[in-house]
């Protein structure tokens, strides 16, 4: 039991290898792609990532800023990819929860988001991250809640 | 505006020809039931694209939230004397059942309370057999768009 909690443990494999099993990976899901997501950092000690975004225009609304829920997509994109490089790439954490604040508009384009775990509990997650536009200032602020599992046991 | 000309503009806005519509609202397959101007809601239509598919082959969440965010933003703008829209401020997504991808879904948003300077929103996904999938709170602010 206690191997299925593996955030505590030294990590299997370091922030660089990491990082590079996840840029090589040629089974990105459809959202992924979507968003025109990049993991460009992985900080496995702090439970810490950063993902870089290439927003496109079809995210739109009718003032031409991104639909809070595309930035949305974007937090929960980082915040579950945190949960699976937390579980040493054993687990996944579908969102129970998630709160988001929009504080600034966001215009399609380069945007950035880090992500963090608060805890990862055997039964439940806790994440929280911020999105940020491409002059560094902060857009959105979201927390999650999610249930870890092992990846077989998905669909 | 009389309320039967304030329906018909939106009425206008949220129908006619898709190529009309926001790109994001697009994206979601947006298909407009009906909308009440008086009691503030809007119910649609939504098909989201095999681009919004998780690594589990559903719906990924936020895509979810983009939905919900949809018909509680119509639901906070039809409230207000058009040209408006209704941005929000914050809002928080139960994600209840998968979502599946290509399906026909039902959204619901409803104003909840509208204040001189904020609107409170309450939303609903189900699927075609009227399971609830998803669910969402909002608070906005209303904006003049005239």
């Amino acid at each position: 039991m206690s191997s299925d909690n593996t955030a505590d443990t030294k990590p299997a494999r370091t922030d660089a290898e990491m990082l590079a099993r996840f840029q090589n990976s040629k089974k990105r899901p459809p959202c992924s792609d979507t968003l025109g997501m990049r993991l460009t950092e992985v900080e496995q000690d702090a439970k810490r990532i950063r993902m870089d975004f290439d927003v496109p225009q079809m995210f739109a609304n009718p003032t031409g800023a991104v639909q809070g829920g595309f930035i949305a997509a974007m937090m929960d994109e980082a915040m579950s990819t945190c949960c699976i490089i937390a579980s040493n790439v054993t687990m996944t954490a579908p969102t129970l929860e998630m709160k988001t604040s929009y504080l600034r508009r966001l215009m399609p384009g380069q945007a950035h988001v880090e992500a963090r775990i608060l805890k990862w509990g055997r039964s439940a997650a806790f994440m929280e991250a911020d999105c940020f536009d491409h002059e560094g200032k902060l857009v959105a602020k979201a927390t999650a809640t999610a249930i870890p599992m092992a990846f077989k046991r998905l669909g | 505006m009389t309320p039967a000309e304030v329906r018909a503009h939106w009425m206008d806005v949220l129908t006619g020809d898709t190529t009309s519509f926001p790109r994001a609202t697009a994206f979601l397959g947006f298909e407009l039931i009906d909308i009440d101007i008086e009691a503030g809601w809007c119910e649609a239509w939504f098909t989201l694209p095999s681009a919004a598919t998780n690594p589990g082959g559903n719906a990924q969440g936020g895509f979810i939230s983009a939905v919900l965010d949809e018909v509680m933003s119509v639901a906070g703008s039809i409230v207000q004397p058009p040209p408006a829209m209704s941005p929000t401020l914050q809002m928080t997504t139960s994600f209840i059942r998968p979502v599946p991808i290509g399906q026909r879904l039902k959204g619901r948003g409803e104003v909840i309370r509208r204040g001189r300077a904020a609107i409170f929103t309450e939303g609903w996904l189900w699927d075609a057999a009227g399971k609830q999938l998803a669910g969402a709170t909002a608070s906005c602010i209303p904006r003049s768009l005239a």
